[in-house]
């Protein structure tokens, strides 16, 4: 009975130590520019080390995350450390890292990853919090605590440039006429995810200089479900959404589709594939991938091709 | 019963009900259509271009339409398969059809992404074949119309469930956006499936021609219609109707259960006897019942501000509506049906203990000292760091392996039913929907005061069976049933968190699973030590389960007080599974087998075969853990979810031999 309530004990220890992680755990952390062989237990881990030049010793889901993220690209020669649900605690071990960079999924774990390596916890996705902002924040404060600040704020400086760039391309093609851009991601051909206020994609938008959506989801994850047909809803709106969609075909040809006002009125683009929960980077090559589809849109191509449209003109 | 049977009409009390039930079908389908957005403008519907008629004509009649045909065709089919069997608890849900169609498309998603033959609906039906060929090779000609069939269909559900479930999670990226569709969803966006689904329902109208005469001839009872020329091949062909139906329907809607089990109950409830009434009562009521919950969905959804799959209301409404229903309607005959599965006629002997010691040992030895590593596989004592992170996992696997032997030994025992288990029964089902709901209510981590939460659901769902076998002697039917419904509501709510597309939702299916991963130190000493402890109640209670096995009667006559009796081997059974599923999550099948193989291996008396099975088990769940750990390095399989899936292939092929040299030596 004496070892269930220490287990009992350990189990709310474990706990504790879980919620008290975070960005303000990154900024407590002392610099350790000595750490060289580091694992990452989280995609967005593995994407801000490779923004910031270094490679990591092993990376949990490696080969998903060569799929899935993509970019920045990660070598090869990269081992993968199990899942990211339940990384392989044996194999790093034997790896012996200097350094575990984790994820608020795996605070339970945290007092066997120390056994292992110190851990820091990156926690880029909270309710209360800017994602963007937050992503720039643990960037920087991961680049002093592994000795590269300057780096940090050199790339910072590029991906903030990028983002000029991209939002002048925008507004010499008259972004300033565009009415509000949603995101969106199909779950399948009759419900979709809309990317809320709080999610990547439509940061990065913001960012753009954009008008976007105002509602807050009620997730951390910044997603809120929705069926198809209530996007009928979506009056002067532009919509973007994110490939792969397996049932375009299917969806695309049906007349509830064809009368969607964003369809009629050639409102709708296609993103190409880009992570949606990463970090600095990701969030610049979202921005990236959205500017080529808005630029595709005939509201914003070089001539305006939409003079034959009076509902168009009028919403502008 | 010559006039009965020659002229199989409706009769003249159920055309009473007609006059309300049509009405109110029309009630609900203008209910429905309001709440999916109310009426279109005025106009010939081929004039209308604008939104809002659009929607109308290619989303809500098109939902209402899809919830008519496919609850009348679950109806329809759950009527025919409950009147083939003579068996009240029979449906395309509890059959396993569901569940096999589920794993054929996810197979198809998986082997093949981005591939449009997922949505021509052939893999699900090959699945749902695959699991009814399963269900009757199992259950046997001659376990149709009793308990055999339920509880072999239960068995393939849960197998190629975790099958399925195994899939999703090796590939979640892939599989994620079949989530919607695992929790049947009615929503639509045109036409399409009605249009696939309504020529395929087409066998129905042959049901409604030809089954009467036949269903009528069998409800005399089988020997009685061979008398009257009934032919086996006739039979065959009304199965393989209601399967297409069913399989057909889950093809377009996905998993909606309950339907099929719930209209012919109620239409039996309503006074339709004859096999026509049934089955044209069962048709509407089905429609009516599915139309129904898909506008409870809608109006959640409304207020929620969020989509909610219909199969999961289904579930959660029907699981409760069932037991209620059926708790009255089932008969003497079903309740007290016993189940024989042959033992060997080996006799246990001295030197096998030393065998099953010996490879227990070596087993453990495995586990602890063979691993991959970065650079290949290494063999030998591992350091410290690799012994602490072992140890635990192993000690976990040893325990839980042997608690839920123990328990399965319990419960066959106690309910003279050699497939009872406490998954089979719902008190693992039980424990977990208890976490997750208080999980998900108060918005906490999953393992916060996992063990109290998990005896709590233990405890309510033991305490239901009580409440409920009391009434019937405990009969295993009964419970049987209460397992089906929780696992049908675990099902609808686990597939519902999926569905809303969240990286949370991989973390429940991981969890659901049963993974030894997160477990602590203190949790792996807690539970060994909790295991050993009731293993030692149990094995004090070796007089009463020797006595209980005699048979009722026998049992009183040498005092044996009965109800006590049975009272605190379930509460046995109880602290059992919820001390496993507190630390691990749900383990399938085990409970079930590791009794089994003992008592194949020759030990039958009560003690012998608690020891031995116990002893099985741990070395069963210890080999499934190093399996899990090694078989897809780095990356790792839940061992919950390997044990249940080796186990319940190995339970198939035993009773599908067992079945074929059955049919062979006759």
């Amino acid at each position: 009975m004496r070892l269930y309530w220490l287990g009992v004990l350990l189990c709310w220890a474990v706990l504790g130590c879980a919620f008290a992680g975070g960005i303000d755990e990154l900024a407590a952390a002392r610099a350790q520019p000595a750490a060289k062989r580091i694992v990452a237990l989280s995609w967005e881990a593995a994407e801000n080390l490779l923004e910031l030049g270094i490679t990591p010793l092993a990376v949990a889901d490696a080969d998903d995350y060569r799929r899935w993220v993509a970019q920045p690209l990660l070598p090869g020669r990269v081992l993968s450390a199990g899942s990211r649900l339940e990384p392989n605690l044996e194999l790093l071990a034997s790896l012996k890292p200097d350094l575990i960079l984790s994820s608020p999924v795996l605070g339970a774990l945290r007092p066997r990853l120390q056994a292992i390596a110190p851990v820091l916890t990156i926690d880029a996705f909270r309710q209360d919090e800017d994602h963007a902002q937050a992503a720039e924040a643990i960037f920087l404060q991961l680049g002093r605590v592994l000795g590269r600040q300057p780096q940090a704020r050199a790339r910072l400086g590029q991906l903030a440039q990028g983002f000029a760039q991209l939002r002048a391309q925008l507004q010499a093609h008259g972004a300033r006429r565009l009415p509000r851009v949603q995101v969106i991601r199909f779950a399948n051909a009759s419900s979709v995810y809309v990317y809320g206020s709080n999610a990547m994609p439509v940061l990065a938008l913001r960012r753009l200089g954009l008008n976007t959506t105002g509602t807050p989801a009620a997730s951390v994850w910044g997603i809120r479900q929705q069926r198809v047909v209530d996007m009928a809803a979506w009056q002067d709106e532009v919509v973007l959404y994110q490939q792969p969609f397996a049932e375009a075909g299917r969806l695309f040809v049906s007349p509830l589709w064809q009368g969607m006002p964003f369809v009629r009125q050639q409102r709708l683009a296609a993103v190409a594939p880009a992570w949606s929960y990463g970090g600095v980077g990701s969030l610049y090559y979202l921005a990236q991938r959205m500017t080529a589809a808005l630029l595709q849109l005939p509201l914003l191509a070089d001539k305006p091709v939409a003079a034959n449209r009076p509902s168009l003109r009028s919403s502008t | 019963m010559e006039h009965v049977i020659a002229k199989p009409g409706l009769g003249a009390g159920a055309h009473a009900h007609l006059r309300w039930i049509l009405p109110v079908l029309c009630l609900l389908a203008g209910l429905h259509l309001w709440l999916n957005g109310g009426m279109p403008p005025a106009g010939p519907w081929w004039q209308q271009q604008d939104i809002a008629s659009l929607q109308f004509y290619y989303a809500s009649l098109p939902r209402m339409v899809m919830a008519l045909l496919a609850g009348a065709a679950l109806g329809l089919s759950g009527s025919v398969l409950q009147q083939l069997s003579g068996n009240r608890l029979v449906s395309p849900m509890t059959l396993g059809i569901s569940s096999g169609a589920w794993l054929g498309v996810v197979l198809a998603a998986v082997v093949l992404p981005d591939n449009p033959s997922l949505s021509s609906g052939w893999p699900a039906l090959l699945g749902a074949m695959l699991a009814l060929g399963l269900v009757l090779l199992l259950a046997g000609p001659r376990g149709l119309n009793g308990l055999p069939l339920v509880l072999a269909g239960m068995a393939v559900n849960l197998l190629l469930g975790g099958m399925a479930t195994m899939l999703v999670l090796l590939h979640d990226q892939y599989a994620s956006n079949l989530f919607v569709w695992g929790a049947g969803d009615l929503a639509q966006i045109d036409w399409q499936w009605a249009q696939w689904l309504w020529p395929r329902l087409l066998p129905a109208a042959l049901l409604f021609w030809l089954a009467p005469r036949p269903l009528a001839m069998l409800s005399l009872g089988v020997a009685a219609a061979r008398g009257r020329g009934l032919a086996l091949g006739t039979i065959l062909l009304l199965l393989l109707a209601a399967l297409w139906l069913s399989a057909a329907t889950v093809t377009a809607v996905g998993l909606i259960g309950f339907i099929g089990l719930l209209a012919p109950n109620l239409a039996q409830l309503l006074g339709a006897r004859r096999p026509l009434a049934q089955l044209a009562y069962s048709a509407l009521l089905g429609a009516g019942c599915l139309l129904g919950s898909d506008c409870l969905a809608l109006a959640i959804g409304h207020w929620a501000g969020s989509s909610l799959p219909s199969g999961a209301v289904t579930a959660l409404l029907g699981g409760p509506l069932l037991l209620w229903l059926v708790r009255r309607s089932l008969s003497t005959a079903q309740q007290a049906a016993v189940l024989h599965m042959a033992g060997g006629q080996r006799r246990w002997r001295t030197g096998d203990w030393l065998l099953l010691l010996l490879a227990l040992l070596g087993l453990g030895w495995l586990s602890i000292a063979l691993a991959p590593g970065p650079d290949g596989w290494q063999w030998g004592w591992p350091d410290a760091l690799l012994w602490s992170l072992r140890w635990p996992r192993s000690l976990v696997a040893l325990s839980a392996g042997a608690g839920l032997a123990l328990a399965g030994v319990l419960l066959q025992r106690l309910l003279r039913n050699p497939l009872a288990s406490p998954d089979l029964l719902g008190l693992s089902a039980g424990s977990t929907l208890c976490m997750l709901l208080v999980a998900g209510w108060l918005g906490r981590p999953l393992q916060q005061d996992a063990t109290m939460l998990a005896l709590l659901g233990a405890l309510l769902v033991l305490a239901g069976l009580l409440w409920l076998g009391r009434r019937h002697q405990y009969a295993p039917g009964m419970m049987a049933l209460s397992g089906i419904a929780l696992a049908a509501m675990l099902d609808a709510m686990l597939q519902t968190v999926l569905a809303k597309g969240t990286p949370d939702g991989l973390a429940v299916l991981a969890w659901l699973s049963g993974s030894s991963y997160r477990v602590t130190p203190a949790q792996a000493v807690w539970l060994s030590l909790t295991v050993l402890l009731l293993a030692l109640a149990a094995l004090a209670c070796q007089r009463v389960l020797t006595l209980l096995s005699l048979g009722d009667g026998l049992a009183q006559g040498r005092g044996l007080h009965l109800s006590a009796a049975r009272l605190l081997l379930l509460l046995l059974v109880a602290l059992l599974t919820a001390a496993v599923t507190s630390v691990l999550g749900p383990v399938a099948f085990l409970g079930l087998l590791a009794p089994h193989i003992a008592s194949m291996l020759g030990a039958r008396r009560a003690a012998n075969q608690l020891v031995v099975a116990a002893l099985l088990g741990a070395g069963l769940l210890l080999l499934a853990d190093w399996l899990g750990r090694v078989v897809i390095y780095p990356r790792q399989l839940p061992l919950g979810m390997l044990a249940s899936v080796l186990c319940g292939c190995y339970f198939m092929l035993l009773l599908g031999w067992q079945g074929l040299r059955r049919g062979g030596g006759q």
